[in-house]
């Protein structure tokens, strides 16, 4: 009979243990199974262009241009190259 | 039988401690001290991660005052950041109230233009108007902190749980909202345009990024154009430091210098997007999209409705981070939606010859 008492016990905490387990493994499961999220490239580019007769380019962005900031001449005619817009292009990197 | 002598002892023990368990749990306030515990140390993990965003927000603040000619910048943070608070003015007088709020507003302004003007003796305004933005971020961080530190605090010493509680349930967006004021001292110090600048952007890109043909007011810039036959007036802040300018004021003085002939005034603003909305998305309606503490607010509305003239609203969805942040290639693209209708309701709602006032409200950092 001590073995049968002695198993009662010994369940018992296994039990215990096995949930304190499961309870820790949790959010371990949890962060494995998300999804990870895609490696992404931030570059600043400015679109520059004539008013005049509407030619863009895209470029990347130089420290201290503004939008507004005169920065040639236009190739196509004689009006001149202005910044038109600053913003943050992402490119999502292969990997 | 002759088991049970051996198991009445293990089930004794285990009834006591039920009930040892049962007293502490059902008759004392352990659960809630152990409760109160818990909320208090993830709210002191959010505030190391708080703490450590204001400090390297005054890293960045450092080295940007370094490199525009800041002597001592770390001291001029330091001098900065506890002072220049703002008392609201008495609320249960309104008659004058406007008036009042305007006059501390100002004087609160030309305070800490001379604060700034005295450690950064030659520099242009717009490096000027930057340094200021950068100063206010860091001084932002540091009362958002001195809060929570407070609440914090005040939850543990009176043990009022319900206070943690809620202070646990608030962190999230606090936290979100500080990542958002550090990260904006990047584009301000580089000087790269912002999300609330989509204001500005709009009208730059009305009057086809010309120079303005005058200052109306101080720090607030005047554009005369013609859109498809109506004479369109834009109103912008000057650029391109950081710099909002006082849209209300400069509308009040033109609308008055024209006698009060004009068909239609539009604004144009980012505004924050709910939960459910998508950033970028450009909607319209009526009023005065602005969001300042409230003069320059009422000071448009005023001036539209003392000469009758029917008041546009056209704004910007996005979240807080990116109002504060650089502008993203979405929020450009909505820019360019928002300027195609202030086109559109140009031409639709104005006859030729009319005259229209666009007034684009918001931060005009990089936008001339
Ligand atoms: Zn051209």
């Amino acid at each position: 009979m001590l073995s049968q008492q002695f198993d009662l016990l010994t369940v018992a905490l296994l039990m215990a243990l096995l949930m304190l387990l499961l309870a820790a493994l949790v959010p371990w499961l949890l962060s494995v199974t998300r999804p990870k999220p895609k490696a992404v490239r931030e570059e600043v580019v400015e679109l520059v262009g004539c008013p005049v007769c509407g030619h863009e380019i895209s470029r990347k962005y130089e420290k201290g241009d503004y939008v507004g900031k005169v920065v040639g001449t236009c190739p196509r005619g004689d009006g001149a190259l202005v910044v038109k817009a600053i913003y943050v292009e992402k490119y999502e990197s292969p990997k | 039988m002759d088991g049970s002598g051996e198991t009445a002892p293990y089930l004794l023990y285990l009834l006591l401690i039920n009930l040892v368990m049962i007293f502490l749990f059902w008759f004392t306030d352990l659960p809630q001290r152990i409760q109160l515990q818990r909320f208090a140390s993830f709210v002191r993990g959010k505030l190391y991660v708080l703490e450590e965003m204001e400090a390297g927000a005054r890293r960045k603040a450092v080295a940007y005052l370094g490199t525009v000619g800041v002597r001592e910048p770390s001291k001029v943070i330091e001098g900065f950041v506890d002072n220049f608070f703002f008392i609201w003015p008495v609320g249960i007088e309104p008659t004058d109230i406007i008036r009042r709020l305007r006059h501390l507003i100002r004087t609160r302004e030309s305070s800490v233009r001379d604060y700034v003007k005295r450690v950064l003796d030659s520099a242009e305004r717009s490096v000027q108007y930057s340094v200021e933005t950068v100063l206010e971020v860091v001084s932002v961080l540091r009362l958002l902190n001195k809060l929570v530190r407070h609440y914090l605090e005040l939850g543990l010493k009176y043990n009022n749980l319900i206070l943690l509680q809620y202070l646990v349930f608030q962190m999230p967006e606090i936290v979100e909202m500080a990542r958002a004021y550090a990260n904006s001292v990047d584009a301000f110090a580089s000087g790269v345009p912002i999300g609330d600048g989509v204001g500005p952007l709009v009208a730059k890109m009305l009057v086809e990024w010309r120079e303005p043909q005058r200052e109306i007011v101080e720090g607030t810039d005047l554009y005369e154009v013609e859109v498809g036959g109506r004479r369109v007036y834009a109103i912008k802040a000057s650029g391109p430091g950081s710099n909002v300018g006082w849209p209300g004021e400069a509308l009040e003085k033109l609308v008055g210098e024209l006698g009060g002939a004009v068909d239609r005034i539009i604004t144009v603003d980012a505004a924050l997007k709910l939960e459910s909305e998508e950033s970028g998305e450009v909607v319209y309606g009526t009023g005065a999209a602005i969001g300042d503490l409230g003069p320059e607010k009422i000071a448009i509305e005023r001036i539209a409705e003392s000469y009758s003239i029917p008041l546009d609203a056209i704004l910007v969805k996005m979240s807080e981070a990116e109002a504060l942040g650089p502008f993203t290639k979405k929020i450009y693209e909505s820019v360019v939606k928002a300027y195609e209708m202030v086109r559109r309701t140009i031409v639709e709602k104005v006859k030729e010859g009319g005259t229209v006032v666009i007034v684009g409200v918001g931060n005009t950092v990089g936008i001339r």
